[in-house]
């Protein structure tokens, strides 16, 4: 009997721990065992998106520099030379950052790395000539901001970036093409003399576009979300190292914007596309070095879907609040504008705002999927730039690379298609977290008032 | 089963929601006034009065029992038909945006207005604009036979219980559904447009104060027997129980009076206001000597549509032969 009983503990208590280091390593985006078959190397960790961690801070150092002006500066972050600086992130108070120049990270850069296809929305350049333009115009003016055509750089190219390079590599090529029967087989090395597969690879890297911190789903949103803020050390230092590691402890891009909008507690996109990765690089790694068979691939593609759609929701999201604020900065800047007042500032934050709905917007057509006339609507409405308080606009872009202005859009009608645009992500995103919702508060009062169908004679 | 306990609980609602009008509390209340007004206007004794108000002859009378049939049914059907009815947010955000195309309106033009007043007048609106469309909608149930066809339904009561309200063709619950939708979108786009955020009902329990004014004021009373008139002065201004009684009465005066709701200005500005009679003399109905047959459910709910498929057949024959006319004419004088 005490036999039987000490066996029945002894299970129950290897079970325990089976199950919460099985629980814990789930909750954690690696380390992986090797499996590539005939490795005979000392790696045990098959994970490696250093050219990933590498490119965020070449985007978010980027995006600092706009206001610079430094046109030579700026392209070299873009092109990813040797002996760069990290610009952003930085140390700030007790949130001590790990390192502070980019190779430290790996190696990368991010002209190469960006939409090929035709950007519709700004002229119909490919996507990497559109960054240089835009990093060329910000050269000619000061701050990175173009009073004359209502242009911030700053967040034109940082935001058309993250799509250009993070979603666009994420959803098209390592989730996309490289999911594909026969492409980086799990069977194989993913470059002759890696000690990861082809599969493994593919999908660690696109989580390393992504963005989140390895250990995210240990987090709440709102402690992700501090993390990128720079206001949260120990939500941050995973590893408790006392520096936090930007390769593995940051919140970046895209996985920023996810945890801004999970905060609401409408939405769980951090969560939902970190569980996916998780989940589906488990597959991979089960696989154990060989192919994957039809049903793990279709598990493998299933957590894929997850990603991809998840991650477009949540630039959709973006659209959807920067055309909230455009609006609501029309409807100040009219107030103003009214009382005769100096719109000076009111002007800088329209146009702040409606370059990020813009930068958004581009970066949402450089997915997966063709929105076809989604597209066609969207460039429309926002137009190439914002209307302009003489009621001109950018309307195009010349073979020399400047600006044609015409006469704008009805400044009512302009302001009428932020709602539109609004509408548009709802209708065709399913956008549900809807920060600036310009619509909400009438929908709540239609709510406050019941539902109109009843079959009744009064 | 989840549909089995959307539909108990969608009739369930029914009665504990204060937005609707059989909600308990109201019926309760309505019961109250009854006994009151039997008590002291009529002095009868409470057994009488009790007697009186739940009249089984009433409740139980093949007509009301249709009443009870038709309600379980049609909640059924409006609960598969209502996903499909256009909601009032889709008619208000189209209104809302055109708004935004007319040059001389601008969006928050008057956020500078006391919050007390925004709120006074989309209450006040809210309710006089639901009250008037409703009078206009009923009018039309009257005038146009292809709609009388299907508002033929209610009035073939013959006894009137506060289940009545129910007593309602599918189709005509869906005209009713779009009237609300297109009354609650139009104060809802013009008031935020206007106001923004600051718009907001004063409510009572979650109703509009003025619907639950006229709520606890015995709205459950105009479909019953119990003829409670108002001082003439007042039927101008509110409908009384008795007076929509007479709406129902089959006499020849008493046809097309009274279409209102809540309000009889209404009916006295557009000439069809009847003061109330006493509610003995009246005969309920659509015809004399009314056939039993019309409880029928399957008369009920299928009447209707061969009534309307008859009047346009009717009506394409006769464009038909008019312009058969034409035609034969036009080609005797070719001929001659």
């Amino acid at each position: 009997m005490k036999k039987f009983l000490i066996s029945i503990i002894t299970s129950l208590f290897t079970l325990g721990f089976a199950y919460s280091t099985f629980a814990d390593g789930h909750k954690v985006y690696g380390p992986y065992p090797i499996t590539l078959k005939g490795y005979d190397g000392d790696k045990t960790n098959s994970v490696k998106y250093t050219g990933q961690m590498a490119r965020q801070v070449l985007h978010d150092s980027l995006k600092a520099l706009v206001k610079s002006g430094d046109v030579a500066k700026m392209m070299a972050y873009y092109n990813g030379e040797d002996n760069l600086e990290i610009i952003a992130p930085k140390s700030k108070d007790d949130f001590k950052i790990k390192q502070t120049m980019v190779s430290e990270i790996g190696s990368g850069n991010l002209s190469g790395k960006t939409y090929k296809g035709a950007i519709a929305g700004w002229g119909n350049l490919t996507g990497p000539e559109v960054l240089e333009h835009m990093m060329n115009k910000a050269g000619e003016v000061e701050g990175g901001f173009d009073p004359n055509t209502g242009f911030d750089y700053t967040q034109l190219i940082s935001k058309f970036a993250m799509g250009a390079v993070f979603y666009n590599q994420a959803a098209n090529n390592y989730l996309g093409k490289k999911m594909e029967i026969g492409q980086k087989p799990n069977s194989e090395p993913y470059k002759e003399g890696s000690y990861y597969t082809g599969k493994e690879h593919s999908w660690d890297e696109a989580f390393g576009y992504w963005g989140s911190a390895a250990h995210a789903l240990t987090l709440s949103a709102e402690q992700n979300y501090n993390v990128a803020k720079r206001k949260d050390m120990s939500s941050a230092d995973f590893n408790g190292d006392g520096v936090v590691d930007l390769y593995s402890e940051y919140t970046f891009a895209h996985a920023y914007y996810a945890s801004s909008y999970d905060k609401s507690g409408k939405t769980n996109y951090l969560a939902t596309v970190n569980q996916a990765f998780i989940d589906g690089r488990q597959v991979i790694t089960d696989a154990n070095g060989r192919n994957l068979n039809f049903d793990e691939r279709t598990k493998l593609l299933a957590q894929r879907d997850i990603i991809v759609d998840n991650w477009q929701k949540v630039i959709a999201e973006s659209v959807f609040k920067y055309a909230g604020s455009t609006y609501k900065d029309i409807v100040a800047l009219e107030i103003i504008i009214e009382a005769n007042g100096d719109t000076s500032d009111a002007f800088r934050t329209y146009a702040k705002h409606w370059g990020e709905l813009k930068g958004f917007a581009l970066a949402l057509q450089c997915g997966p999927e063709n929105l076809g006339e989604t597209a066609v609507k969207l460039n429309r409405m926002m137009g190439l730039g914002p209307v302009l308080l003489n009621a001109s606009q950018v309307v195009g872009i010349d073979s020399n690379g400047n600006f044609i202005k015409d006469q704008a859009q009805d400044w009512n009608e302009f302001k009428l298609h932020m709602l539109k645009i609004q509408k548009l992500m709802v209708d065709e995103f399913g956008v549900v977290a809807k920060a600036k919702d310009q619509l909400g508060d009438m929908e709540a009062l239609a709510g406050s008032m019941g539902s109109a169908d009843s079959a009744e004679n009064d | 089963m989840d549909y089995f306990f959307d539909y108990t609980s969608q009739i369930t609602n029914q009665f504990i929601d204060p937005k609707k009008r059989v909600f308990l509390f109201y019926i309760l209340i309505s019961i109250l006034i009854a006994t009151a007004w039997f008590m002291i206007n009529k002095k009868l004794s409470l057994k009488k009065t009790l007697i009186k108000i739940f009249d089984k002859k009433i409740f139980f009378s093949k007509s009301a029992k249709s009443d009870y049939k038709i309600f379980l049914i049609n909640q059924l059907i409006m609960m598969i038909v209502s996903p499909f009815l256009i909601t009032q947010l889709t008619i208000a955000t189209a209104l809302y945006f055109y708004f935004h195309t007319i040059d001389w309106l601008s969006a928050g033009m008057f956020v500078g207005i006391a919050k007390i007043y925004i709120i006074l007048s989309f209450t006040i609106f809210q309710f006089t604009i639901d009250d008037f469309s409703k009078y206009i909608v009923h009018r039309f149930m009257h005038k146009w036979p292809v709609l009388w066809a299907l508002h033929k339904v209610h009035h073939s009561a013959t006894v009137l219980t506060p289940m009545t309200v129910f007593r309602t063709h599918p189709l005509e619950g869906i005209i009713f559904s779009l009237r609300s939708a297109i009354t609650q979108a139009i104060g809802i786009s013009i008031f935020f447009y206007l106001f923004g955020n600051l718009v907001s009902l004063y409510t009572i329990v979650g109703v509009n104060i003025f619907v639950f004014v006229f709520n606890i004021l015995g709205s459950n009373l105009r479909h019953s027997h119990i003829g409670i008139r108002y001082w003439k002065w007042l039927e101008y201004i509110f409908i009384s129980p008795a007076q929509h009684q007479l709406h129902h009465s089959i006499a020849f005066e008493h046809h097309d009076k009274n279409f209102g709701a809540a309000l009889a200005i209404w009916d006295w500005l557009f000439g069809s206001l009847h003061h109330s009679v006493e509610f003995e003399t009246l005969h309920l109905g659509i015809k004399k000597n009314q056939h039993d047959a019309t409880h029928n459910l399957k008369n009920l709910y299928l009447d209707p549509i061969h009534e309307i498929k008859k009047h346009i057949f009717n009506k394409i024959k006769k464009i038909k032969n008019k312009f058969n006319k034409i035609i034969l004419k036009g080609r005797y004088i070719n001929e001659v």
